[in-house]
Parts: structure tokens; sequence; C-alpha cells
């Protein structure tokens, strides 16, 4: 652990792949990686692409012309826009925060092979992995019996526990937390609980980063709850305020010939693609940004891994 | 667990039984489709005082969009939320009307036990015209017909058309009427010389973009059949008298088994062969954006369009050339579909059936309510100019109702540039139409939905790629015929002409 | 599940009363009651509606509201579940299971090797950065990807379409030849989903001790050997219980995936029809709850019983990573 630098850059050489091994590595990985980041840019391109070009040529990743006729657009929405990016956030973060703890909470005992009803509480999150109500029973029970109409909880505890994480949970703490250090902990007197917060939860942490990043990606991008508790403007997230324009596009698409001349005039009036693409950056910058935080306890955690040697 | 379930469904019973208790007006929640509405707060607080004098209930719309109403009319009519006391149905939405109507989640407005409509809405039968109520009717849970919603009073009749680009058609030395003699099967020279000269810079140009399936109803003039979502059965017209049954008489056929659809989709092909079909147009999801696209920048001779009084003025004006609109059937024709194309209806689970009746009577026949509904506030949200047309001021952007999903459109102030004597035109226009044999009959299918998700898959794999030509039909077409026959396509055909023999009989 | 059945286990450490297994057991269950309480009314309370599936279901109304609808509605025992089985079902039935079992397995192996591939990387940097850009598809939804696709296929327009025509080659109709799509939607799948279960993979691998690196490097282990015998078997948990859950939605598509990426192109179907899709079309098309309850059950049932022959199987093999 007190190694000197120079020999710890030795060390981490010693035991790495060859140059040429590397090499090849960051091919594999960096051309995947560019696949990754290529349609993310051609959709920035898009939005600033002009309707006309669009028209003329299609999506191109060089338009015929520009514009900035789609931020214009999306901008114009104001307090809306706002409203909703505020509304993600809170979601995102509230959700996130309660949801990991309840998933850390319930994991960890099922990861105590020496808790009795571990089989049973496993079964019992696992089941409803796989078997459901379907969605009119669910949808009578949150809104009817526990009222998620409108609000916000209706767009954050559906959410809160997903049996994936759950199981995902338990693994991490079966290959990151000995079982002797509990033990050890228990001897000493320790409470479950404070075995759990002081002893276990600090050596967890990239496991919680892990399922935080996803816990929050899923709450970021989660669009479904709205359309089905929430008519209230103020409450859309973002996300929902893109999808709604794609649903009504979808939505008229298939039914123009019923609707009438109100539906020509619909059709005329909806967002246009580059508008839609413009959105679609603005859900995605923020996340994207937030990225590297969650990440940094994973790769930190590998970087300080490698140097404990 | 099984207490806690016993204990939370006895909770539930509880909420559903205490009646409502509040003094005052009661407040009516309507649910409506197609609305772009961000901020109602004016229009309420003028509409509120006015309704609570007149007939003691307020009004809180819910705006449904394009995109969230059939999620939300559906969980709601099969759910035991009672949120809505009106709620807006139709013969092509998810709540479809006469499907829920049988289901029993609309109230029955001209129930011989509680007539709501004699006792609240006697004045809707002086203003709707008696055809309009007539095809409003449609059998309950009990298999009795039945009311059981209020008619929107807007396009009632339907014509198909093909649109014509009249600008480009004279700049190759045609004329409307050369496109009106040639007809469908004959305009390979047209296409092919004006594709020809169109392409010369190296662009590339498309000179029929439509919709496949209206095209298909076009040519064959075959109408929508109520309650065949999927477009399954054809009804063949006859386009010289929409009143007197067509080729087959008055019976369903299978709509891709008769030689006139084959022929329909060989000359498809021809032109989709020879460059005149825009191949986006057959792609499911790019098919709409690609027509429209066509149409608003004037980049097409011949497309369709599913026609409304009124049009020519505003897309010659839109798209800057001299468009006409070449009719497929001599006059409009009424039939269910059109008859049933927006309505609202009471729920069968609301508390206030009665004033809610109240209020969709006043909707119906003061223009004052439906003026101020659909157009907003006066010195708000528009303003009249000096022959009385409606011009919208920039508020409009955060108030635009769907006018056709509201009700009764005919007593509306006429539009800036529709001319004062428009809502007169349009009645008379629609007043024109002729009905159909088979008007009033709605494809019941509750007993074939095993057929029905069956043969709609399949139905969904040709459909569109035959009306627009991207298969060959020599091939797809048995092939097609075939796969609907093994999923029980006869048997939905047998159902619907059983159904349609008991209807004419009565 | 009695206390004292289990005292057994832990009998060996002496000196421990059964008061103190209690009291720990206590403390342990008021950690699960959070969930429990949530999975109960969320999850299970709504169970209720599997019955749905064997109903002609019954809307409520004012004069017979929930529950009391669910008694009056009809009985039609297993015709909900009919339109399941029709001449269409095998093609979306091969359809489904093929690219699930093709997904699985490739999904499975591309994840581990990007995560140890990542893990060996020296540059962090440049590890942190793949990483990110990894991320990216799972930001794009599907409706998006489509239109990204599209802008290569497009008919017209395309940029394919467009090199070929500069190329003077055939031209193909991408959205109209149903034998290159296998090859498209898995291409999309894996590009989509391979970031996700990379970084699953890739925090497992962090919680490994280096020193069990370090001590098979000083006994002369190539990076091979480390990879084989340190990596892999502390991977060996979370590949299996990803397997066993990938096992379990064998029978469940990515509706998006099907539904938008092939922009709804008919010629198509024989290669993305799947159940959700089929379903979902089937839905829209009559309305039913009950048919689309059944289906949804009936998936369940099929995963079920795929989730339970996955978990014995590698119970009897290795009876610390079963799921339960």
């Amino acid at each position: 652990m007190t190694a000197i630098p120079k020999q710890k850059a030795g060390l981490l050489r010693l035991n790495a792949v060859s140059r040429k091994t590397e090499a090849l590595f960051h091919l594999v990985l960096g051309s995947f990686s560019l696949a990754c980041i290529i349609p993310f840019i051609f959709v920035i391109i898009i939005s600033f692409s002009s309707e006309e070009s669009i028209r003329r040529i299609g999506y191109s990743f060089i338009p015929a012309s520009w514009s900035l006729e789609a931020y214009r657009q999306v901008l114009s929405l104001g307090d809306a826009l706002w409203r909703s990016y505020f509304n993600s956030f809170f979601i995102t973060v509230v959700g996130t925060v309660i949801s990991v703890a309840m998933c850390v909470l319930y994991a960890y005992p099922l990861y105590r092979k020496d808790y009795k009803l571990r089989g049973f509480f496993s079964f019992l999150s696992f089941f409803t992995m796989i078997f459901g109500g379907g969605l009119i029973p669910t949808y009578i029970v949150c809104k009817d019996l526990l009222g998620m109409s409108n609000n916000y909880y209706a767009l954050i505890v559906p959410m809160l526990v997903s049996p994936f994480y759950i199981i995902i949970m338990r693994t991490f703490f079966q290959t990151t937390v000995p079982f002797d250090l509990i033990e050890a902990a228990t001897i000493d007197g320790s409470g479950e609980y404070t075995t759990l917060l002081r002893v276990v939860l600090p050596i967890m942490k990239p496991g919680i980063a892990t399922v935080s990043l996803l816990t929050a990606l899923g709450y970021w991008n989660e669009w479904f709850l709205c359309l089905l508790y929430v008519t209230r403007r103020e409450l859309y997230p973002l996300q929902y305020l893109l999808m709604e324009m794609q649903r009504n596009a979808e939505f008229l698409a298939r039914n123009s010939s019923m609707i009438g001349a109100a539906g020509a005039d619909a059709i005329r009036n909806l967002p246009s693609q580059t508008m839609r693409m413009a959105v679609v950056t603005f859900i995605v910058l923020p996340i994207a940004c937030a990225y590297p935080f969650f990440q940094r306890y994973v790769v930190e955690g590998l970087t300080i891994g490698s140097v404990k040697g | 667990m099984k207490k806690m379930l016993a204990l939370l469904l006895a909770a539930m019973m509880l909420l559903a039984v205490i009646p409502a208790m509040a003094d005052g007006p009661v407040e009516i929640t309507m649910l409506l489709d197609g609305s772009n509405v961000s901020d109602d707060t004016a229009v309420l607080e003028t509409l509120n005082p006015y309704l609570t004098e007149k007939i003691g209930v307020t009004l809180k719309p819910v705006w449904g969009t394009w995109g969230n109403f059939d999620t939300l009319a559906l969980d709601y009519v099969n759910s035991s939320s009672n949120e809505y006391d009106i709620i807006f149905t139709s013969s092509w939405t998810s709540n479809n009307y006469s499907k829920y109507a049988m289901k029993d989640a609309y109230v029955r407005l001209d129930d011989p036990e509680d007539n709501l409509l004699e006792k609240y809405g006697k004045e809707l039968y002086d203003v709707l015209p008696t055809m309009l109520i007539e095809g409003a009717k449609t059998p309950g849970f009990d298999g009795e017909k039945g009311i059981y919603a209020v008619p929107g009073f807007k396009d009632i009749a339907t014509l198909n058309t093909w649109d014509v680009n009249v600008t480009l058609l004279e700049k190759y030395g045609y004329t409307l009427d050369d496109v009106k003699n040639a007809g469908f099967y004959g305009w390979g020279d047209i296409f092919a010389t004006v594709k020809a000269g169109e392409e010369k810079d190296g662009e590339v140009f498309y000179p029929f973009v439509f919709e496949g399936l209206v095209a298909e109803r076009i040519v064959n003039g075959t109408p929508i059949v109520t309650g065949d979502a999927n477009s399954l059965l054809s009804y063949y017209m006859n386009v010289e008298d929409v009143t007197v049954p067509g080729v087959y008489g008055n019976t369903f056929v299978n709509k891709y088994a008769t030689p006139e659809f084959e022929k329909f989709a060989k000359q498809m092909r021809e032109y989709y062969l020879a460059g005149y079909i825009d191949p986006a147009i057959a792609i499911g999801e790019t098919a709409t954006d690609a027509w429209r696209n066509a149409q608003n920048t004037a980049r097409y001779l011949i497309s369709t369009e599913v026609y409304s009084y009124g049009y020519e003025a505003s897309t010659r004006a839109q798209r800057g050339i001299d468009l006409e609109y070449v009719w497929s059937t001599a006059t409009p024709y009424i039939d269910t579909t059109s008859l049933q194309g927006a309505m609202m209806a009471i729920s069968s689970k609301s508390d206030h059936p009665e004033e809610a009746m109240k209020f969709l009577a006043l909707l119906n026949t003061d223009p004052y309510v439906m003026t101020l509904l659909d157009f907003g506030v006066q010195g708000v949200h528009y303003n009249l100019n000096d022959i009385g047309e409606v011009v919208f001021t920039d508020a409009r952007s955060t108030y635009s109702p769907w006018t056709n999903g509201l009700g009764n459109v005919t007593m509306l102030p006429p539009l800036e540039g529709q001319g004062a004597d428009f809502q007169k035109k349009y009645a008379e226009f629609y007043g024109g139409g002729k009905t159909l044999p088979i008007v009033g009959y709605t494809f019941d299918t509750s007993s074939v939905e095993t057929e029905i998700g069956a043969v709609a898959n399949v139905k969904e794999a040709y459909a569109l790629s035959l009306c627009t030509g991207a298969v060959d039909p020599e091939t797809a077409l048995p092939e097609l015929l075939a796969k609907l026959d093994a999923a029980g396509m006869q048997k939905i055909v047998d159902e619907a002409n059983a159904q349609l023999k008991a209807f004419l009989g009565e | 599940m009695s206390l004292s059945g289990g005292a057994g286990n832990v009998s060996r450490r002496k000196g421990r009363s059964g008061f103190s297994n209690m009291k720990k057991t206590f403390w342990l269950t008021t950690m699960m009651l959070p969930v429990t309480v949530w999975l109960l009314l969320i999850r299970y309370l709504p169970m209720f509606g599997i019955v749905m599936s064997f109903l002609d279901y019954r809307l409520p109304t004012r004069k017979l509201p929930f529950p009391t609808n669910l008694f009056r509605s009809k009985w039609v025992g297993l015709k909900n579940f009919n339109f399941l089985f029709t001449s269409e079902s095998l093609t979306m039935i091969r359809n489904t299971l093929g690219y699930n079992a093709l997904w699985i397995v490739l999904g499975l192996v591309i994840a581990v090797t990007f995560a140890i591939l990542m893990s060996e990387l020296t540059r962090k940097f440049l590890a942190k950065t793949y990483q990110t850009l990894m991320f990216f598809p799972y930001f794009l939804s599907w409706v998006v990807v489509a239109y990204f696709l599209f802008a290569f296929l497009d008919p017209t327009n395309g940029m394919i379409v467009r090199a070929q025509k500069a190329a003077g080659g055939t031209v193909i109709d991408w959205y109209n030849t149903p034998k290159y799509w296998p090859f498209i939607l898995t291409i999309c799948s894996m590009w989509k989903n391979t970031g996700y279960s990379t970084v699953l993979y890739l925090s497992a691998i962090t919680g490994i001790d280096r020193s069990q690196y370090e001590a098979a490097a000083v006994d002369g282990a190539t990076k091979w050997q480390q990879m084989i015998h340190v990596t892999l078997p502390h991977l060996k948990p979370m590949i299996i219980i990803l397997l066993i859950m990938n096992v379990g939605k064998i029978f469940n598509a990515d509706f998006g995936l099907f539904w938008s990426v092939p922009m709804n192109s008919a010629p198509l179907f024989p290669v993305t029809q799947v159940v959700n899709t089929y379903v979902y079309r089937a839905y829209t098309s009559t309305g039913n709850v009950g048919m689309s309850t059944a289906a949804g059950f009936l998936q369940n049932l099929v995963g079920f019983i795929c989730i339970m022959a996955a978990n014995g199987i590698v119970r009897r093999l290795d009876a610390d990573s079963s799921l339960f």
C-alpha cells in the first residue's frame, strides 16, 4: 500500500497486457464507442438542419442548409420546458434516492446466509418479476385505490422497486462483501443497522453507484407512467413532452382520414422533425453530464483496486 | 395477504357508494380528444359563472391529445375510476362508440325508464338533423337499440377525392379533363411525361403520392364498414347513385378477394415499378409524413384527400398552386362512420348523469357556450372583423381545442376568409349528401374477436404494400388470401353478412 | 419456515442464544418491510387481474361498481387464449424464441469481453470515455434509432441507397427485403444493450481484490490464465443471475425494437413479427382486455417455467449461484 509511485507504475505495467494487445483493445472498444455516439451526433445535426433540407434530401449528416428554428421552437415552449426540466430532475433525484435505499435494505438480508427468511423474501420479490396482474388491474389499484392521479407520487412510486435491481444488488453484496466481515462486526456487538451502514456500505460503493445509475436512467427516461396517470401539464416530465409530440404524430398518421378537416390542420401544425430532435438533445445532455459522477465510483474503484497490489 | 385484500376491496366498495354530498354547482368533468390547450383559465372563468347560473353546473375539461386520448379513454372505461362524467367517443377511437355502448360503458340517453333526452335535452331534436340522431342509435348491453351519445353536428357526409395539382398538369399541356377521362387505369402516359419533365436536373420526382388505403376506397368505391376497424371488408357502392347498392348488392365481401381489388393492385404495381409512386408511402411509419410533405410542398401531380367542405381555398393558398379535387362519387355519401365521427357520451360510472345531460344540451344548442369553449374568450383569444369573421390572436396558441370533437359546429361564427355565409353553404353541401343503403349498420365483432385478432395481423403484413404497389400481387395476393382463409376470414365475412341481413330485415 | 428449524445451521457457533438469533431475524426483517409493503400493494394486489384472462370482462358502472363487475363477468374458460394459437403463431413464436436465444448468448459474450478488455486498459481516461460513450444508445429511444437507420436505408434519399446509386450497383429495397433484417435487428439490439450489461460486469470485476491477480502473476500465470482462473470465477454469479433472468424473459420480445425500427413495413413481418407486436396488433384491433391479459399471463407462465428450470439446473451444478 505504501509503494513508491515509480514501483507502482512498474508493477502496473508488469502485470498488464502487452502494448500491442492493448492497442488492439483500444481499437475494438474505440470503434464500438464511436458507433455508439454517432447516432447522437446525428440527432444534433438534424436538430440544426432546416426543415426544407429534410424535405428535399431527407436526413443527412450534411444538410443542404442549417437552421436554428428548431431550438427557437423548443425555447418558445418557455415555462412548460423549464417546468418539465424541473419535474424530470425532481422525479429522478427523489425516486433514485428512495428506490436505492429500499433496494439496499431489501437486498442486504437476502445476501445474509444466516438470515432465516431469506428464501421466502427472495421468492416474494422474484415472483413479481415474472408474474403481474397486467395493465388494467395495476391501473385500477394505483389510480383508484392508492390515489395516484395527477401528482408526483404517481410518477415516482410505481417505479420504486425493481426485483431485477434487488437481485443485482444482492449479487454485488455476494461478490464484494466477505461474510467474515459481518461475523466479525457481529461478534464485536454491532447492531444490524450499524453493521450495514458502517461496515458494509463503504465497500459497496461500486455496486450502489451502478444500481443508482441504472435507476436514475430509468426515472429519467420514463414517460409511460405520465401517460397513464397524469393529465396536468404542470407535471409533465421532459421525456413525456417528447413522447407526446411523437404519439400525436403517430396517431394522426393512422387516423387522418377519420378526423376530417381538423386532422389535416393538426398534421400541418405538428412539431417538426427537427424540433423533436432538438428535444431529444435537451433530454440527453443533462443525464450524459451527470453520468461521469456515477461513473467515478465505478472506475475509481477500478483504479484503487489496481493500485492496491 | 388475504385479509388485506378483503379489507382493501371493502374499502373500495365503500368509496364507490358514498354519495356526493356537495351543495352548490355540480362539477362536470369532460374528457376531450385532439386538444392543444395549455391555459384554459380565462375561458373557464368566463364560462363557469354562466353555466352555474343557467344549469347549476361548472365544467372541468380534461384536454386529452391525439397522442394520449386512446390510452386515457380505454383505461378509463375498463377501470373503476369515475373521474369523467362526459367522454368523447366515435367510431374510430379506442373507446369505440357502438362497441362500448354494447359493453355498457355509456348511459342510454333515451332510456324509456329515465329518458334524459326528453327531460333535459328536448331542444336537441330541433337543432340536430334527424339523420344524425337516427345514426346514433345502436344496440346496448341489453340488445335494445338506443341513443348512447350526443352526436356532433359536423361534416356528416364523406367524400373521397383525387387531389390534382393543376398548375403542374398544365405546365405539361394537360388539362383536368385529361385526368378525369383517362381515369386511374389510364394515367401512365401523364405520369411518364411529368416525371421525365420534372427530373431533368437530377432530382427525384414522384408524381403519384397518396394514402394507400384511401386510394383503394376511391378506385373501387368502397366506404369504411363501421365496426371493421381493420379494413377487412368491402361494401361496393354504386358511385353514380350511392343510395342504391353496387355490383355486389347489399353484401360484404373479403376486401382482398375481389377481381376489382386484384386489378387495382396490379395497376398500382405497374405504377410503382415505373417509379411513379414514392416508396416512402408504402412503409407504414413514414407513409403519412411522405404524403403530407409532398402535398405541402406541391411536389406531386395526383394525390388523395378525404374532402371536407371549404378545403380548396385553404389548400390553394397554403401550397401556392391551383388544385382541384376530383370526386369519386357523384355526391358525398352518408354512412354510419360519418354519422358517428365525433360524439359525446355520458359515462355509466358518472354520479351526475342528469347534470351532464343538461350541459351537453346547452353545448349543442347555445352558440355562446360552443363558441366560448371552442374559440376562447372574445377580446382575448379572438376578435371579430367587420363582416363577423373570427380573427385569432396570439393567445390562441395556448388554447386550441379540436373543433369537431366538441359539438355542434354549425353554430360557430365563420373563420377569417371563409365568408359570412360559410355556415349556410356548409350546411347546404352536407345537406346534399345521400345515404348509403347500409347506413346505421355497425359490425359487432364481439363473436369473432379471436379471428379478428389473427386476421388483423395477417392483413397488416400485406394491405399497405398491395395498395401502393410495393409488392407483386401475382405472388403476394394469393399468399394473403390463403393466410386470411387459414386465420378464419370467411367466418368474419359470414358473420358480418348475417348481421347485415338481420339489420336490413328489420 | 420455523425459527427453531433454521437454528441448526448456526448451532456450530457456540454461546449464541436463540434469543439473539431471534433479535437478528427481527432487525433484518424490519429492513425488508418497505419493499414488502410496496410489493404487496403494487405487484401482488393487482394479480386479481389474472382472472380476467378467463372472463368476458364486464365493465364497471355506477350500478355495478368494481369489484362486483368481476363477479358478474361471464366465465369463458380458455377462449381468450385462442387467438394466440392460429396458423400465424408459429412464425412469431419462432422469431421471439430465436432472436432471444441468439441475443442472450451473443449479449453475454460481447458484454463480458468488453468488460474484461476495459478492465485491462492502463489509460484510465480512455477507459472512462469508452464507458460513457457506450451508454449513449441507452438514452435514445427506439423511435429515434429508427429514424437514424432510415437515414441510411430510405428508399429515395438514404445514404447507403445513394452510395449504391452513385456506384451504379443494384439498389437494395431495404424495407421490402426481409432477408437483411435479422442482421439489422441483431446489430441494433447489441448496439443498444451492450453498454448496459458491460457496466454490470465491469463493476463486478471492480469488486475483485487485485491482490489475487498479483498473486497469480507472481505464480507465473499469463494474462489469459488470470482471466480464466481469477476473473471468470468472480463474474460467475453475475453471469448466471443475468442468464437466468434473461431466460425467464425468453417469450417477451423488446417491443420498441420490433415495433419502431422496421418502420412498420409490411413485407418485413415474417422476420419482425414477435409475440409482443402480435398481441399489440390484436389488442388495438379488438380492444379486448381479456385477450391481452391472457397473452401476458401465458408469457409469464412460460417465463416462469423456463426460469424454474434454469434455476433448478444451476442449483444442481452450483447451489451458491442459483437465484433462490
